[in-house]
């Protein structure tokens, strides 16, 4: 017993110095502190958590919470006051089909995200005009063999109402146009995993999800307008569904909350962690 | 507590020192008792306190709808737009009547015929086998239902109606109904196996055949238990949310037919409560769902009480 108490202690002891030395150096390079707290977009959620990583590794003393719900609650929260930093996928400073702009929010661009239009593996069809599309969420395509596949009804996978990936896509891809509910071979799904799950397992089925999730066999990624979805059609301007991600904060970013976005934009972070995980970086982009 | 307390004093020469141990000891116990005392009351306080807060909460933001939208385009319009601010949700409602209602009627007759064949007909070995395996699938994390309606079921019920979808309140009443099975035949089971001897001795004295007993002694006799195993698999059915997200299709539109994609109460709030603002009719009405939810569940469980109360009686 005694000894084990023994043990205990000098266990102890030696944690806090080992904890009180680092800290010493650290502090010692860095009086940047604070605490930065991030809401928002599930879908800039592991971009968020990466920088979040790195920028603790630069100043320990900068605590940073993140958390992914729906690109709307990314704007609320800041406009309630409960996170610094609002992830959207959207430019939520400004009005968007179903949402209002938030008034005296900035938005930061932090990311370029890419969407693909996604097909079952059964489906023939690897083409679809920005009209084809518009036809087939509007439900006046219902049919495959009416945009030149086998005669077999679409079955339309789409995200509900309030999803960024939504939004992006009705803008971009659908030139506007309206995703319509129908009796049948409709369905609505609440995340981008669902999505790929239904419409790799549903024969005929159409749907959209960001660039990232394509994989695998069971679903495939069509042309738009007869531009192939990659990355760098994207960067080379040719290819047009895809949207800036968005950190919005309350007024001009002050503090340790500027030195996080200055990093999530620096180039060492764009060109480095957030083309790993599959990003194109906002400098990439022409105008 | 006090006699063999003041017998062993007594045996030992120095009484007073032993007495105010004793005195010391016995103190001690009595804060004991007193502490633990505050302490259970403390913690049913808490869940009351909680339960209470959960009503309040919910209720207060749910009633804020009705400065927006009048009650009867809540509870008789069947659309539900929001985004053109058009709130109707009896379409939600309805779905969950017609969900709840199909359910049981897949679920009852076979999980009552297993409660039957668990409590009078099969031997021993089997119902120390069946048991069991019906509490296992009690613990079943609802989401692995929902997986398997998603990956299973929907490709099989898409290659017998030749739907393209599949999906509808038929898929979430076939996985309800495995879900709230056991539930139901455990508690029914329960109640056959206390139905006295007598009654079944009498029965066969009379000449019954074993299928009389059971059909015209036994259930009848077990009728309320029955009854509330019935109940409590209803709320389960109406509470359950992410096994029927996953194969309901989520759109908001009453189910005209088994295979049309719809949503029920549970479902329309864990697809749209995380798109919403926080202050806004979408939200209070979503809150206005979840009370409705609430108010279901508390009138089925005062069912159940009321029925185990008459059944204490007889």
């Amino acid at each position: 017993m005694k000894l084990f108490k023994k043990f205990t202690v000098t266990a102890l002891t030696a944690v806090i110095a080992v904890t009180a030395t680092f800290a010493g150096i650290a502090s010692a390079a860095d009086t940047l502190k604070g605490k930065i707290t991030i809401n928002g977009s599930t879908a800039l959620l592991p971009l968020t958590l990466q920088a979040a990583k790195e920028f603790q590794k630069m100043h320990p003393k900068v605590k940073i919470a993140a958390s992914g719900k729906g690109s709307v609650t990314g704007p609320q929260a800041v406009k309630k006051g409960i996170a610094d930093i609002g992830a959207c996928d959207w430019d939520a400073s400004i009005d968007v089909p179903g949402f209002k702009a938030f008034d005296g929010q900035v938005a930061n661009k932090v990311a370029v995200i890419p969407f693909a239009t996604i097909v079952n593996k059964n489906v023939g069809v690897d083409n679809l005009t920005t009209e084809q599309l518009a036809g087939i969420f509007s439900g006046k395509i219902t049919n495959w063999k009416e945009v030149g596949g086998s005669d077999a009804n679409i079955v339309v996978i789409t995200r509900s109402f309030g999803s960024g990936t939504r939004v992006n896509y009705q803008a971009k891809a659908l030139g506007g146009g309206d995703i319509v509910k129908k009796e049948k071979n409709y369905k609505e799904t609440g995340s981008s995993g669902d999505m790929k799950t239904a419409v790799a397992t549903t024969p005929n089925a159409i749907g959209y999800i960001d660039l990232v999730y394509v994989t695998g066999s069971d679903i495939k990624a069509v042309k738009h307008n007869g531009i192939a979805a990659t990355t760098d059609n994207v960067i080379n301007g040719s290819y047009k569904i895809w949207a800036y991600g968005y950190y919005m904060t309350k007024g001009q970013p002050t503090g340790a909350t500027k030195e996080f976005i200055e990093y999530v934009q620096s180039k060492k972070f764009q060109n480095g962690s957030l083309k790993k995980l599959k990003f194109i970086p906002i400098a990439a982009m022409k105008g | 507590m006090g006699a063999p307390v003041q017998s062993l004093a007594s045996q030992t020469p120095n009484k007073a020192e032993h007495s105010i141990i004793n005195e010391k000891r016995h103190r001690r116990h009595l804060l004991g008792n007193r502490l633990s005392r505050y302490y259970f009351f403390f913690s049913i306080l808490a869940l009351c306190l909680v339960l209470g807060l959960v009503i309040v909460f919910i209720g207060k933001t749910a009633l804020l709808l009705f400065g927006d939208v009048s009650p009867a385009e809540f509870f008789l319009s069947f659309n539900w737009t929001p985004e053109e601010e058009v709130f109707g949700a009896a379409a939600f409602i309805v779905n969950t009547l017609i969900l709840t209602a199909l359910t049981l009627l897949i679920a009852v007759p076979v999980s009552v015929g297993m409660a039957v064949l668990c409590a009078e007909i099969a031997p021993k070995w089997m119902k120390s086998f069946i048991r069991p395996v019906l509490d296992l699938l009690v613990g079943i994390p609802s989401i692995v239902y929902g997986y398997l309606g998603l990956t299973v079921l929907l490709p099989f019920l898409r290659r017998i109606s030749g739907e393209g979808l599949g999906d509808g309140v038929l898929a979430a009443a076939l996985v309800l109904a495995l879900m709230v099975l056991p539930t139901i035949c455990r508690i029914s089971d329960d109640a056959i196996v206390a139905v006295p001897r007598k009654f079944r001795d009498a029965a066969y004295a009379l000449g019954s055949t074993r299928l009389q007993v059971i059909m015209r002694v036994v259930l009848p006799a077990a009728k309320r238990g029955i009854i509330s195993a019935v109940i409590l698999g209803m709320t389960r059915a109406v509470g359950e949310t992410m096994a029927v997200v996953m194969v309901i299709g989520n759109t908001p539109q009453l189910a005209k037919s088994l295979f049309t994609p719809s949503s029920v109460l549970t479902s329309n709030i864990v697809m749209q409560i995380s798109n919403v603002e926080f202050e806004s009719t979408w939200n209070y009405a979503l809150h206005m769902m979840a009370f409705l939810l609430l108010l279901i569940s508390f009138v089925l469980i005062l069912i159940i009480r009321v029925l185990g109360r008459k059944r204490g009686d007889a």
